[in-house]
């Protein structure tokens, strides 16, 4: 009678209904990375997505294709060898903004220096969700956590805007509740050669709701929704008035040349054409 | 036609807030896992726009969309312009 959902194909079966608190938007931002890829028209079986300790690393055991789950905030360092050694895979990375801003912050300032072929998608919770709701670098000021009973006074690192000053050809930041920028972004991102960072500010009704008086998931969505302000009307704005606001849009769209061409022409110019390691899908190895 | 699978929905009623044209309600008993699930109340109302079905963080809701929706005539109903990659 019913037709099966339309991400179903694409997630191993068994292991569902998943593990992610109610409300989380883990989830939502998995249907929005596998729409994006049907939009982008990418080959399903070439794409190995890896991730790093935290709630939303548990992504890619869900999704059913190649993956790697590897250590705290070395996601990053694990797929620049990934795509080094074969270049024809699409690696995906999937980090938190624990794994992402605070362990693996100079992994990230680096990947994105050497301008690597990878497609970043950092899922920014404000909090340190999976180990009790400690506050995280990404956390906004006065915001409260099982670290901060009086609230936080440290500002919040801005990831978006870092990943462009850093040298990436593509940047991004939107939130869970404009969803169909999120799909239109990620396809972007996995059509743009270089590194390219997609940041959604995502909900955690479990922790950073119920210590910010925001218990139930449609009151996170609605203060993501109203606190979010575009780009170019930001631009326009004071300092004061873009207190506690999340600013959206694109902040880098670019072309530089890419790591991995570099590597291939410096090893035509050396070895004459011959690479010592070809791609892994070549049989002569 | 909106389908909403039982088994799979944990009850977090993102549908209702991301709906644009408000077609859920929320149920108002709780079925045996404790779950008030919504229903689809004003199904008139729907676009078919797909917003629901990528915001279900628990992939529990499908719309039955047709691939060839924005032809308005059914003169070329055999093709399929592929999409969606299944």
């Amino acid at each position: 009678m019913s037709k099966p959902n339309r991400f179903i194909p694409y997630l191993r079966e068994d292991r569902l209904p998943h593990i992610f608190c109610l409300g989380c938007g883990n989830g939502s931002i998995m249907n929005a990375f596998l729409a994006g890829m049907e939009k982008a028209e990418m080959d399903f079986e070439n794409i190995a997505m890896v991730s790093g300790i935290g709630c939303s690393s548990r992504i890619p055991g869900y999704v059913k294709c190649d993956s790697l789950h590897s250590t705290h905030g070395r996601a990053l360092s694990f797929a620049t060898g990934l795509k080094v050694s074969n270049p024809d895979l699409d690696v995906v990375v999937f980090t938190g903004d624990g794994d992402c801003a605070s362990i693996g912050g100079n992994h990230l300032i680096h990947a994105a220096r050497r301008n690597i072929n990878l497609t970043v998608i950092c899922i920014n919770n404000n909090i340190y969700g999976m180990t009790g709701g400690q506050i995280s670098p990404t956390s906004p000021k006065g915001s409260f956590g099982t670290t901060a009973p009086y609230g936080t006074e440290d500002n919040p690192f801005n990831l978006a805007e870092l990943v462009a000053t850093a040298g990436a050809t593509y940047s991004a930041r939107w939130t869970t509740s404009h969803i169909e920028n999120v799909v239109t972004s990620i396809k972007t991102a996995l059509k743009n050669p270089g590194f390219s960072f997609v940041e959604v500010v995502s909900q955690c009704p479990t922790y950073y709701g119920r210590k910010n008086k925001l218990r139930t998931p449609t009151a996170m969505a609605v203060t993501l929704k109203v606190n979010s302000v575009l780009k170019s009307k930001a631009q326009n704005m004071s300092p004061k008035a873009l207190e506690g606001k999340i600013v959206v849009g694109e902040f880098a769209n670019k072309s530089k040349a890419e790591f991995t061409d570099n590597i291939e022409k410096l090893v035509q110019a050396k070895s004459g054409g011959k690479k010592v390691i070809n791609s892994a899908f070549e049989a002569e190895l | 036609m909106i389908y909403i699978d039982e088994d799979y929905c944990k009850g977090c009623h993102i549908c209702l807030y991301m709906c644009y044209k408000n077609v859920y309600a929320i149920s108002k008993e709780a079925n045996k896992k404790g779950v008030q699930l919504p229903y689809v109340n004003f199904e008139d109302r729907c676009t078919k726009c797909g917003v629901c079905e990528i915001v279900c963080p628990d992939q529990a809701i499908t719309v039955d969309i047709d691939p060839n929706w924005w032809i308005e005539n059914n003169e070329y109903e055999n093709f399929n312009p592929n999409m969606t990659m299944q």
